[in-house]
C-alpha cells in the first residue's frame, strides 16, 4: 500500500468544503467510480497537541484536566487524517451524509500531551449493510515508533450500494428495556456548538436547530465522539493504563436532551474485569448507544 | 515538659513518619494553569504522588487536604479529587479549611490520626487557585434568586423580580481583603513592618536569597523525586534565578503606600498571587515497613495560635510567633535544638518581624510571658531551599510543600529537627516540629 505524507493534520472544515466539491463534480459527470477503496495510508509525522486545546477539550467534557490525553480526544485530534482519505476523490463513497455507526478503540498506553506523534490512517473492509455501504476507517498514532492508540471508525454510507457488494438483509432489531440508570446526563441545546469549538467538528447537523434542518434533521444531534469520549472517561476506573473500548451508535440524541446512563462494572476478588454501559432518552426508552470497556495488559 | 505533667505529643504515642510528598510546580496566576481547576490541579499532584509510592488501587486511611478559595461545587474538594484519582475508591477523605494554614493543619490532623492508632496511612494537601476564582452574585441578587425559587404564583415572582436593583447584578470577586478590617493582607504587613522597623534593603536581602536557595535546589536536582510536571511546567514560574538586589530595588513600593518614604513593600518581597497543589505521604512506623516505603521524618508537635489584629493589639500575620514558643516549651527545647527554620514567606516583611520579636526582650517578656527574648535564628539554616517569595503561595498548597521538602531535607541530613511556621488570615498560624529519621 502506498503512503501519503501529509505535512499536517488537515482542518475538518477544509475537507468538508472539498468533498461538497468532489459530489458536485461526480454528480456532473455521472460518475461515482470503482467500488474498491483507495490503495493508499494517510500520515502525518510529528504532530503535537496544543495544550489550550486539551485543556478546553478537557473542560467541555467535564474531564479532570490531566496531562495525559483521554481516550476521545486522541480520536478527535487525529481522526482528520483518516477524514482526508475519505475526501480523496478516488474513495468510492460520499464524505458527506455518512453515519458513525460503531467505533473500537485500544488505548495502549498513557499519551503524555507533549510526545511528538505520528498518525497513519487508512481504509478498509468496504461491505454491505441492510441500509446501503459500510467502511472501516483506521488510524494508528504512535510515537518513537511505539504504537500507543488504533481506533476503528465504521460508517455507514446511507441509500449507497456499490456494484458487486452484497446488500444484506435487515435483522430484526432487539428489544431494549432500560436498566437501573447510574448517572444522568443533562445535554443543553448548545453541547454540539461547544463541543465542535473543541473538536474542530463543525458538521451543521450538530449546531444549531436551523442548520440541522437544512440537512434534513428534525434538531441538532450531540455528536457521537462526544458521548463516546465522556463515557469512556466515566466509566474508565482511573490508574487504569492500557485498555480497550468500543460503542455502538443507534437513535441519535436530539439537544437538549436528558439521558439515563447505566454503568455496569464487572468488579471480581477487587479486580477489574470490564464495564459495560448503555443510555436511553428518558422518555421515549429508546437506546442511543451501549458498549463496553475492558482492560488490557 | 508542660507544668501539668501531662504526656507530650511526641512522646507517648506511636510516631507519625512523613513518607514523602509530590507537589504540581507553582504557576503564577493568569499562567499555565489558568484553565485548570483546584480539583485538576489536586488531582495531577495526587495522582504523581500515587504514581511515585506505588499506590494505586489502595486503599488509604483518610486524605485531608482543602482550598482558601473554594467554589461551592466543591464542597467535598478532596473526596471528588479522590475519586478522580488512581486511589481505591474505597478511600474516604475531608475536606479542611484554615486560610493559608490550611495544608499544614492536614498534615497535623492525619499525623495525629496515625499516631492514635485510628489509621496507618494519610494524605494531607492543599490546593489553590487564584487563575480559576470563584465569582459569586451579589447578596442582592442572591436573595431575589432564592425568593422566585420558592414563589409559586406569577405575582409572587413578579414581586421577588421587582426588588432587583441595578447594583445587585454586579459580581463579588473574591478579595484579599480582611472581612473585619476591609484592609488587604499586604496593608496589614506594612503595618506590623513598619512597626519593627524592617528596612528595605532587609527584605529585598530576603527576598533573593529565597531565590537563589530555590534555583539552587533545582540545580541539584532536589525536587526531582517532589514533583510531577503539569501543563508543560516543570519548575515554579514565579523563581527568577538571575534576580539581584539591584532589579529588587528598582520595584515601587505596593503596600504601605500611605507610609511614604517608609514604605518598602514590593512585588519583589511580597508572594504573587499563585496556582498550585502539594501532598503529602504519612504513615505510621509499621505501614511504612511493611510497604517498603521510606521514613523521612517524624511529626513531632504542633501548635495553633490567634491574635487580636481587629483592635490594633497585634498584627495579622503574627500568630505563630505566639505558637513557637508554647510548642518549644512544651517539647523542653529551644532554637539550639533546630537545625532548620521553615518561615513561610507570605512577606519579607513577615518572616523578619517574627523573628525581630523573638530577639526583643522586652517583647518576649511583655507579650509572649518569657523570662527575655526567646532566640535568634541562624540565617543559614533559614529557608534553606526556597520559600514562598521565589516558589509562589498557592494558599493551601504552600503547608505540603513545606511539610515535604523540609522532611527529606532532614532526612539527608539524618538527624536534627526542624521548625515550620504559617501564618494565616484571620490572625492565626500555625507551627509544628519534625525531627529527622
Amino acid at each position: 500500500m502506498k503512503t501519503v505524507d501529509l505535512t499536517e493534520i488537515p482542518a475538518l472544515p477544509k475537507l468538508y468544503v472539498s468533498a461538497v466539491g468532489t459530489a458536485a463534480r461526480q454528480k456532473l459527470s455521472g460518475n461515482r467510480g470503482s467500488s474498491a477503496l483507495p490503495e493508499v495510508r494517510h500520515s502525518v509525522k510529528g504532530a503535537s497537541v496544543d495544550v489550550g486545546r486539551l485543556t478546553a477539550f478537557q473542560n467541555v467534557l467535564r474531564m479532570p484536566v490531566k496531562d495525559d490525553l483521554p481516550s476521545g480526544f486522541v480520536h478527535a485530534f487525529a481522526f482528520p487524517v483518516a477524514m482526508s482519505v475519505m475526501a480523496r476523490e478516488d474513495f468510492p463513497l460520499p464524505l458527506l451524509g455518512m453515519v458513525h455507526l460503531r467505533n473500537t478503540v485500544e488505548h495502549l498506553a498513557p499519551i503524555d500531551f507533549r510526545q511528538s506523534l505520528d498518525i497513519l490512517a487508512w481504509a478498509e473492509n468496504l461491505r454491505g449493510h441492510r441500509a446501503g455501504t459500510q467502511v472501516d476507517m483506521i488510524v494508528e498514532v504512535s510515537s518513537n515508533a511505539e504504537l500507543l492508540w488504533r481506533g476503528n471508525s465504521t460508517y455507514l454510507a446511507k441509500g449507497v450500494f456499490l456494484p458487486g457488494i452484497d446488500e444484506v438483509t435487515a435483522r430484526d432489531k432487539e428489544q431494549f428495556e432500560p436498566p437501573a440508570p447510574t448517572a444522568r446526563w443533562r445535554l443543553g441545546a448548545g453541547i454540539g456548538r461547544e463541543y465542535a469549538q473543541v473538536s474542530g467538528d463543525f458538521n451543521p447537523i450538530h449546531l444549531t436547530a436551523l442548520s440541522a434542518k437544512v440537512l434534513g434533521m428534525r434538531q441538532q444531534i450531540a455528536h457521537g465522539m462526544y458521548m463516546a469520549s465522556r463515557i469512556v472517561q466515566e466509566a474508565t476506573p482511573p490508574g487504569v493504563d492500557a485498555f480497550a473500548w468500543e460503542i455502538s451508535f443507534e437513535a441519535p440524541v436530539y439537544l437538549p436532551a436528558n439521558l439515563g446512563v447505566a454503568i455496569d462494572e464487572n468488579l471480581d476478588d477487587g479486580q477489574w474485569h470490564g464495564t459495560t454501559f448503555s443510555a436511553w432518552n428518558e422518555k421515549s426508552r429508546r437506546r442511543h448507544f451501549h458498549g463496553s470497556i475492558s482492560p488490557r495488559s | 515538659m508542660a507544668s501539668s505533667g501531662n504526656p507530650t505529643p511526641g512522646q507517648q504515642v506511636r510516631q507519625a513518619v512523613v513518607i514523602g510528598g509530590n507537589r504540581i510546580p507553582f504557576a503564577r496566576s493568569g499562567g499555565a494553569y489558568t484553565y485548570s481547576s483546584n480539583q485538576d490541579m489536586l488531582t495531577a499532584a495526587l495522582d504523581g504522588l500515587v504514581a511515585r509510592f506505588g499506590l494505586q488501587g489502595e486503599r488509604i486511611g483518610a486524605v485531608a487536604a482543602g482550598a482558601v478559595l473554594k467554589h461551592s461545587r466543591d464542597f467535598n474538594l478532596t473526596r471528588e479529587v479522590v475519586l478522580g484519582s488512581a486511589l481505591s475508591a474505597h478511600t474516604p477523605a475531608y475536606d479542611v479549611q484554615q486560610a493559608c494554614a490550611t495544608g499544614l493543619e492536614a498534615v497535623v490532623g492525619i499525623a495525629n490520626k496515625i499516631k492514635l492508632g485510628m489509621i496507618e496511612s494519610g494524605i494531607a494537601g492543599g490546593v489553590d487557585s487564584a487563575s480559576d476564582a470563584p465569582i459569586a452574585v451579589s447578596e442582592g441578587f442572591r436573595r431575589v434568586l432564592l425568593d422566585l425559587s420558592r414563589a409559586k404564583t406569577t405575582s409572587q415572582k413578579l414581586k421577588a423580580l421587582s426588588k432587583l436593583r441595578p447594583s445587585d447584578l454586579a459580581p463579588n470577586a473574591p478579595g484579599t481583603g480582611e472581612p473585619r478590617t476591609g484592609l488587604s493582607m499586604g496593608e496589614h504587613q506594612a503595618l506590623t513592618t513598619a512597626h519593627w522597623e524592617i528596612t528595605r534593603q532587609a527584605q529585598d536581602e530576603l527576598a533573593l536569597a529565597s531565590h537563589k536557595n530555590l534555583a539552587n535546589a533545582y540545580e541539584r536536582g532536589f525536587f526531582d523525586d517532589l514533583m510531577t510536571p503539569y501543563r508543560g511546567l516543570t519548575r515554579d514560574s514565579n523563581l527568577r534565578a538571575d534576580t539581584s538586589l539591584e532589579k529588587l530595588a528598582k520595584l515601587k513600593p505596593v503596600f504601605g503606600k500611605n507610609l511614604g518614604d517608609n514604605a518598602t513593600m514590593t512585588a519583589g518581597n511580597s508572594t504573587p498571587l499563585t496556582d498550585g497543589a502539594s501532598t503529602v505521604l504519612l504513615g505510621s512506623e509499621d505501614y511504612a515497613l511493611q510497604h517498603d516505603l521510606p521514613m523521612l521524618a517524624n511529626i513531632v508537635d504542633a501548635e495553633a495560635a490567634a491574635v487580636d489584629f481587629v483592635h490594633g493589639g497585634e498584627g495579622l500575620l503574627m500568630a505563630p510567633v505566639y505558637a513557637v514558643p508554647r510548642m518549644l516549651e512544651r517539647n523542653g527545647l529551644t532554637f539550639d535544638d533546630f537545625d532548620y527554620f521553615e518561615i513561610h514567606e507570605a512577606f519579607a516583611g513577615t518572616v523578619l518581624s517574627s523573628i525581630k520579636a523573638w530577639e526583643n526582650d522586652d517583647f518576649c517578656r511583655t507579650r509572649l510571658g518569657l523570662d527575655g527574648a526567646l532566640g535568634s535564628i541562624d540565617r543559614t539554616k533559614l529557608n534553606v531551599n526556597g520559600s514562598s517569595l521565589a516558589a509562589g503561595h498557592p494558599f493551601a498548597a504552600t503547608g505540603g510543600r513545606i511539610v515535604a521538602s523540609l522532611a527529606k531535607t532532614l532526612h539527608e541530613k539524618g538527624t536534627g529537627r526542624g521548625l515550620v511556621s504559617v501564618c494565616a488570615a484571620g490572625g492565626q498560624g500555625v507551627v509544628a516540629i519534625l525531627e529527622a529519621r
